[in-house]
């Protein structure tokens, strides 16, 4: 488990964390969420020991975290950078080498991992010779190569094409089974939705929400359901009378429906099922839960509206 | 200590694999030793062969200058008289380099005229002057004694005066030394430049292309940065020792086989003059060689060149690591690649003013401004190979240890600046530098 406790940091009167605590759990993905200069690339250097904090510490499954930890981190940043005359092997070596592994660890856990991609004709290329989406899977198996505790990507689907994005999510969810902690920076919602086990928003410094994805969900939903039916619509609209709201309507083929309705008042699900059986043949209902996207921009533009209030 | 040295190892290797590197390795030292082989070659004072006319209306000379052939001169001879206007114009004489003028009187004025047409060197002044002396000698010894020539040459004891430096007796120092001296040092500054720019562009280009947070992932700065300046300056090291070994095997490969006759003779005119007037069959085979020239002489003969490239790497190395701290504080403060180049400038004028200091020296080398310079760390690499070349007065060499602990200090004080800004600046990208976010970052720990 990693503990941050109290982390604050301020460039020139600028606080960039305030007085910021989490706690990531061990083989968890954590989400880290928040709008640009929230504080999150930070947060992520003091974990990776590249800045210092002016307060408050960080404890790395147990102990306080050092320097001497740092081998047992991946991290792969945001703005993606390599050596661009260095073959793909010599940034293993390299790489691979400043996070304490032997060069036959290098060698064994390189070819693993282009075996893997089935990428192993790459080995010998010069970064400067592959393509940007070819770098970036290259970066994160550089990022992985020693087998980190805990894994910190910024960003790491951004520059992906869909069957790219489709892998890397599998892996991730491959070494979050192999007991690997995961933080994730990303702006991709629905890669959070998906991939995240538990969630963290940031903004100005400051922790404003968290919770396991399912749970900010949740707490923003708005007693929306979505009802698939088939039959008239007049007569399904009629049935909701002034108890229900139609919030959106889809319309499937000829006769069959799919549509949003906000409950008004104390009227329920129940309530619901009940106005409309009879008056239309319904295939499916279910509750909407706001996306992650949603829960985003709801609590980013409360705060602004509270600040601005 | 292990990521110091992969750092150091990176930076080693991806420099010495450069096209750069091998380029200006290999060729920078061979385009010094085709310098080297233009300025032997025609270094020397003129004209290799001169054919002299020598008339002689009276025969005193009876046709003979020489017992043996000279390389340099061939004498030809006219029992007649021939004006200098005649010598200057006729068609005749133009083969003629010099016309030497014996008159009749010779034996008893003593005096002969040469008439040149370009004026020979001091060498071949000497040379025909003491063939002409040594012919008339032989006269005279045949006409007015009855000793054999063997033995009035062995009683003739001529007085040896010489003038000695008592600092300096064997003359070892002297401005064409300093000369060698200021060039080393304009070498430093060269290699400091070059080496600087290397700096300057790994720190720019690990911060643009993104690797630098990567990199500071696993190391802290301050060992990204000593790793870095120590890569490349190993690098910086092994491209001069590869520039000292071409370059000396170069010199031994032109002084055995292209240069092997100038050499016998510069070795010779090394000997004290005092001994070439005593002995004069020393002078008779110096004066049969070639023309002497003085470069080949000082660069073969004259220059210590193990006191000197030992300074030379030692100082060097100092002055890398000061001007270094320069160049890693610009690529670590500026936002962009561009924004660095601007900052170059300064760096730029001050290592020329250590060149002009260097200058300023070889002319006053005793003044107070040269001993400031001596121990001022911008200036003091390349002043103190110029005073290291022109010779230390005896108990003054601790002012060399001095002027190297001062940019050892020097360098230990701007790397520790340099440590700094490196650590708060190089994760900073896209600013423009201004002095106040210099001192902001200063501050900052």
């Amino acid at each position: 488990m990693i503990e941050i406790q109290h982390l604050t940091k301020s460039y020139n009167r600028k606080v960039a964390l305030d007085q910021v605590s989490l706690t990531i759990p061990t083989g968890q993905i954590v989400g880290l969420l928040g709008p640009n200069g929230a504080g999150k690339t930070t947060l992520i250097r003091i974990l990776n020991q590249i800045i210092l904090p002016d307060s408050g510490h960080i404890r790395f499954f147990g102990d306080v975290m050092k320097h001497k930890h740092l081998d047992q981190v991946g991290y792969l940043p945001e703005e993606r950078g390599l050596y661009r005359t260095m073959t793909v092997e010599e940034h293993a070596y390299f790489l691979g080498q400043l996070k304490g592994l032997t060069k036959k660890e290098v060698r064994s856990h390189l070819e693993y991992w282009l075996d893997k991609f089935e990428i192993s004709s790459w080995k010998s290329k010069r970064i400067e010779e592959l393509s940007k989406g070819m770098a970036q899977k290259v970066q994160l198996i550089f990022t992985v190569l020693h087998e980190p505790k805990l894994l910190i990507l910024d960003e790491p689907l951004s520059g992906f094409d869909p069957l790219n994005v489709e892998l890397i999510k599998k892996e991730l969810s491959n070494l979050k089974a192999k007991g690997t902690t995961i933080i994730l920076s990303t702006h991709n919602m629905k890669s959070v939705e998906e991939i995240c086990d538990f969630a963290y928003l940031i903004d100005g410094g400051k922790v404003v929400s968290s919770g396991s994805v399912s749970a900010l969900q949740e707490a923003k939903k708005e007693g929306i359901f979505a009802i698939k039916f088939s039959g008239n619509m007049i007569a399904f609209v009629t049935a909701l009378w002034t108890d229900f709201e139609l919030v959106e309507k889809e319309i499937l083929n000829e006769n069959r429906f799919l549509v949003h309705v906000k409950m008004r008042g104390d009227a329920g699900f129940e309530d619901l099922l009940k106005v409309l059986i009879g008056q239309v043949k319904i295939e499916a209902a279910w509750e909407v839960l706001p996306s992650m996207h949603d829960v985003f921009i709801q609590t980013i533009s409360a705060r602004e509206e509270a600040a601005n209030a | 200590m292990r990521n110091l040295w992969l750092i150091v190892q990176r930076e080693f290797l991806e420099k010495i694999k450069s096209r750069s590197f091998i380029l200006t390795a290999f060729f920078g030292p061979i385009l010094l030793l085709a310098l080297l082989f233009f300025l032997f070659k025609f270094g020397d004072s003129g004209k290799k062969h001169w054919d002299v006319l020598v008339t002689d209306p009276t025969g005193v000379f009876e046709g003979k200058m020489l017992p043996n052939q000279d390389n340099a001169v061939s004498y030809f001879f006219l029992e007649d008289y021939v004006e200098m206007e005649e010598f200057r114009d006729a068609k005749m004489y133009q083969k003629f380099d010099a016309l030497v003028e014996i008159n009749e009187k010779v034996l008893t004025n003593k005096t002969a005229f040469v008439f040149y047409r370009q004026k020979p060197s001091l060498k071949l002044q000497t040379k025909i002057q003491y063939q002409s002396e040594r012919r008339l000698e032989e006269i005279m010894v045949k006409r007015f004694t009855k000793l054999p020539l063997s033995s009035f040459r062995k009683i003739k004891q001529p007085l040896n005066v010489a003038f000695r430096n008592v600092y300096d007796p064997y003359d070892e120092s002297s401005d064409v030394r300093g000369w060698v001296g200021y060039f080393y040092g304009l070498l430093i500054i060269g290699f400091v430049f070059l080496y600087g720019m290397t700096i300057l562009r790994s720190v720019s280009q690990e911060k643009s292309n993104r690797i630098i947070e990567i990199v500071l992932g696993s190391v802290s700065p301050r060992k990204l940065m000593a790793g870095k300046i120590i890569g490349i300056g190993i690098t910086a090291i092994i491209q001069l020792i590869i520039w000292i070994l071409i370059v000396a095997v170069g010199l031994f490969i032109m002084r055995e086989f292209l240069f092997q006759n100038s050499l016998n003779l510069s070795s010779m005119v090394t000997v004290q003059m005092t001994e070439q007037v005593k002995n004069t069959s020393l002078l008779d085979q110096l004066l049969q060689g070639n023309e002497q020239n003085d470069f080949l002489n000082l660069i073969y003969e004259r220059i210590q060149f193990g006191t000197m490239n030992f300074y030379f790497v030692l100082f060097f190395f100092a002055s890398y690591l000061f001007y270094g701290a320069f160049f890693t504080a610009i690529g670590a403060t500026a936002g962009s690649e561009s924004d660095g180049q601007q900052f170059i400038i300064p760096i730029l004028l001050l290592l020329v003013f250590s060149a002009y200091s260097g200058y300023y020296c070889l002319n006053n080398p005793t003044s107070n401004l040269a001993q400031f310079f001596q121990y001022f760390p911008f200036t003091a690499p390349v002043v103190a190979m110029v005073k290291l070349a022109l010779g230390y007065e005896p108990g003054t060499v601790y002012q060399l240890y001095l002027s190297l602990l001062s940019l050892l200090v020097s360098a230990f004080i701007t790397l520790s600046i340099a440590g700094r800004l490196y650590g708060n600046g190089v994760l900073q990208f896209g600013h423009r530098i201004r002095l106040s976010l210099i001192i902001r970052w200063l501050k900052r720990k």
